[in-house]
């Protein structure tokens, strides 16, 4: 067993009457890829929020490499990098000025932090508007800037949350080869995504969150395993819809993920006036 | 036109919506103290249009009799420049409409036109306007009563002619501003027109005299310009009526009704523009991959500092100087020196400053000082939804607060030694005792602004974009604070200032500023240790704040 990249114990986030997050206990190993799926309002970002020390849990611990995020906060940030909702960007920079800056945020040395800039802006196709201000980047572009920065200083544990969306397919194929690198040296990396195709080809581990309580945990063929145990009731198979494998073949990770959630609707549920 | 059922449901439709979000906006306490301020707002307009028509009208019927209807003219042009400017200097009081919320529905284009008209007329200068309007039409039919048909008609056209004007001056506004750039240089542009303003007062009382005939010359040009504009044409018409020239008249009226089609042709441009799904999106197109490799210039070197410091320092630099009107309003001290300078006083032998040169370096630097509260006091304001950057850093809130005073210290020192120059250069070297004196003030109050700003851009942030200029206010609270540190601060530097005067001169006021900075700067210094933990424990308020769109 590898040693916990991330751990939670009875992590739990209420805002006002609504627990958004309630008694989550979070294990991610080291060097692991792993997917975090919800439904939404599941509490995913609340989740990813508070790993990343944007959020304060209300109850609960967070352990990040073995170091409490509480009492070690500075320590725990120094080696994550995280694209935070709205992913944060200085939009009166140009790419190469934020690049620069959150280099030197982390610490790297003036000419390191140049050097790292360029390459980036390089890997992600960015260097040929180095005078164009973040605010004027494209959606997919800011996308991509938000992810360099987050790489910047090589961090050991990188979250994620929907890195794909609004992403051309080139830079996605590129953006997937860059992040299976840094598993194949030993990061870890959180990913959430709406997208269960990419989740199931990325990710070794899932976790699945549901109206804030973590419904399933463990690698994606013991997900398989635990529904297809489950699934003990064959006279409801045929009212499903989109939720079901065909004989003899593998359930997919959204049949998985629509078993456990219940996100399935009986046919006379269906819209009749839609035609 | 014809308004088909399908129209009359979407217009049905979007009047509940509006009604709708009216009635959801009285959920929230914000949205209630709104309803609140709206209520008192909307009495003050009322006593202003009700009062204006009473005014109006009386003046109108008291020019009539005197046989002076060539005079309406003066009424219609207020009325004119108020409908016309109060819209774009009082946004706050306009409802804008998001056009392209529309788009997505099967509306036809004219049903689009009378929505974008009608609900974007819905303001207060439509308002006032045509009750001013109003009572000039009852003024003027009770002088003579066989002038009402063609005063109602004539304002009645005029009130369309402004309403036209007003909405077409706005879309194109609203063109302008849809772009960064242009958006800009409009903020810059309305700066220059504000400051200019100011230099009107001065400059005609030192030159209105010596040029009085050439002055005089110069409105009577003005004034034949005038009787071919719309607050002239409308007035012509009732004039020549009242003379019984009805060709006269009648030519006026077609006038007027053409400025009214060209109003609303050019406001058709833009409407047409955006039902055919105009695109001001500012988004680069992507060029080439480029060839060459990138080279990138390493961050800046600020000896003393550490790396991170080094690095805020040279984003909220950065930040400044992409910023035309925030550094526009950086040079306000210099050029309210100016304006004191140009300044004469009542008794004709110069200004205040004038006769006392010595107060021009403290003045001018309190007016810096004054000037730097848009950023002290909302330090993350233009970080927008970056604000999340300082959270997932390994760095220090504190060190992230010190190193964007250093910021704002740096360019109070540069505006302090601006300003000096200035008050050397336009009155005399202030001596060496006030500037001591005044360095000692600054160095009292700066740590107290800052002290209080720091708080504040935690407690009460607001999301402020540098870059334009205008529909943007900082929050109640921090405004409220921010007039409570200055005045108190400002009473307590006057007062060393007193004391000074009377016992033992300026090195004893400068020696009380001192005192008082070492305990203003060991106040600040004791907040800033702490400021991590209150960072952390506002951080959902702060960033949920300044991530609004």
């Amino acid at each position: 067993m590898n040693s916990l990249a991330i751990s939670t114990e009875h992590l739990t986030r209420s805002f006002g009457q609504l627990v958004a997050v309630q008694d989550v206990n979070l294990r991610v190993a080291s060097g692991q890829f792993f997917g975090f799926l919800g439904p939404n309002g599941a509490g995913k970002s609340t989740t990813i929020k508070m790993l990343t020390g944007l959020l304060a849990p209300s109850a609960g611990r967070i352990e990040i490499l073995g170091l409490d995020l509480d009492k070690n906060p500075v320590e725990v940030k120094r080696q994550i990098g995280v694209v935070p909702e709205g992913m944060a960007l200085f939009g009166r920079l140009t790419g190469a000025e934020y690049l620069n800056f959150v280099g030197r945020m982390y610490g790297l040395d003036r000419e390191t932090s140049a050097k790292r800039t360029a390459e980036l802006l390089e890997f992600m196709q960015l260097a040929d508007q180095p005078k164009t201000l973040v605010t004027d980047y494209s959606h997919g572009m800011q996308k991509k800037l938000a992810l360099a920065a987050a790489v910047i200083h090589a961090p050991k544990i990188l979250f994620l949350d929907e890195p794909f969306e609004g992403v051309d397919a080139i830079a996605s194929g590129t953006l997937k080869a860059m992040l299976q690198r840094m598993i194949s040296r030993g990061a870890t990396i959180f990913l959430t995504s709406h997208v269960l195709e990419i989740i199931e080809r990325l990710c070794s581990h899932v976790a699945i969150i549901h109206r804030g309580c973590l419904v399933a945990q463990g690698s994606i063929e013991e997900l398989r395993a635990g529904v297809e145990a489950q699934s003990a009731a064959p006279e409801r198979a045929g009212e499903m819809s989109g939720a079901t494998a065909s004989p003899g073949e593998k359930l997919t990770l959204e049949e998985i993920f629509l078993r456990i959630v219940g996100g399935t609707r009986l046919v006379d549920q269906e819209l009749s006036w839609l035609g | 036109m014809i308004v088909t059922p399908e129209a009359r449901g979407q217009f049905e439709g979007i009047a509940l919506v509006r009604w709708q979000l009216f009635i959801n906006s009285l959920r929230t306490m914000r949205g209630r103290l709104e309803m609140v301020s709206r209520i008192f707002i909307g009495i003050w307009f009322a006593i202003g249009g009700l009062g204006g028509a009473i005014a109006l009208g009386g003046t109108s019927y008291f020019f009539l009799t005197r046989d002076h209807a060539e005079w309406i003219a003066f009424l219609l042009w207020p009325v004119f420049l108020f409908w016309q400017l109060f819209p774009v200097v009082a946004t706050a009081f306009t409802e804008t409409f998001d056009s392209s919320n529309l788009l997505r529905f099967p509306l036809s284009y004219p049903s689009y036109f009378m929505v974008r008209l009608v609900y974007g007329s819905l303001d207060p200068a439509t308002a006032v306007g045509s009750l001013w309007l109003l009572g000039l039409c009852i003024g003027i039919s009770a002088a003579e009563r066989r002038l009402f048909f063609p005063s109602a008609l004539s304002l009645l056209v005029f009130a369309i002619v402004n309403i036209l004007l007003a909405r077409m001056i706005f879309a194109w506004i609203e063109r302008w501003l849809a772009r960064r750039r242009t958006r800009e240089i409009m903020g810059v542009l309305f700066l220059f027109l504000i400051i200019s303003f100011q230099f009107i007062g001065p400059l005609m009382a030192r030159l209105g005299h010596a040029q009085e005939r050439q002055f005089a010359r110069f409105a009577e040009t003005l004034l034949s310009f005038e009787r071919l504009l719309p607050p002239g044409l409308a007035a012509s018409v009732v004039t020549q009526f009242s003379r019984a020239d009805f060709l006269g008249a009648a030519s006026a009226f077609a006038v007027l009704c053409a400025y009214g089609l060209a109003f609303l042709w050019l406001l058709n441009l833009r409407m047409r523009a955006q039902y055919t799904g105009e695109n001001l999106s500012e988004t680069v197109a992507r060029a080439g991959p480029s060839r060459e490799r990138v080279s990138v210039r390493a961050g800046w070197d600020i000896p003393l500092i550490t790396g991170p410091t080094a690095a805020i320092f040279e984003k909220e630099s950065r930040y400044l100087l992409r910023s035309g009107p925030m550094l526009f309003t950086l040079f306000m001290p210099v050029i309210i020196l100016l304006i004191f300078r140009l300044t004469p006083s009542k008794s004709g032998g110069g200004s205040f400053m004038n006769n006392v040169p010595d107060f021009a370096f403290p003045i001018g630097a309190g007016y810096a000082l004054l000037m730097l509260t848009n950023l002290v006091y909302n330090n993350f304001g233009a970080d927008g939804v970056g604000v999340q950057v300082w959270f997932v850093s390994p760095v220090r809130f504190g060190e992230i607060v010190r190193a964007k005073n250093l910021v704002h210290a740096t360019v109070l020192a540069l505006e302090l030694l601006l300003v000096w120059i200035a008050v050397a250069y336009v009155f005399q070297p202030p001596s060496l005792s006030y500037t001591v004196a005044t360095l000692a003030a600054v160095l009292f109050a700066a740590p107290v602004n800052f002290l209080v700003g720091n708080l504040l851009s935690i407690y009460t942030p607001k999301k402020f974009d540098y870059g334009t200029f205008g529909r943007q206010r900082a929050a109640n609270t921090t405004a409220f604070a921010s007039f409570l540190v200055q005045g108190a601060a400002f009473g307590i530097v006057a007062l060393a200032f007193l004391v000074g005067r009377f016992a033992g001169g300026l090195w004893t006021t400068t020696l009380i500023l001192l005192a008082l900075a070492a305990i203003a700067f060991a106040s600040y210094s004791f907040v800033l240790r702490r400021i991590d933990a209150i960072a952390l424990a506002r951080r959902e308020s702060l960033i949920t704040e300044l991530s609004r769109a």
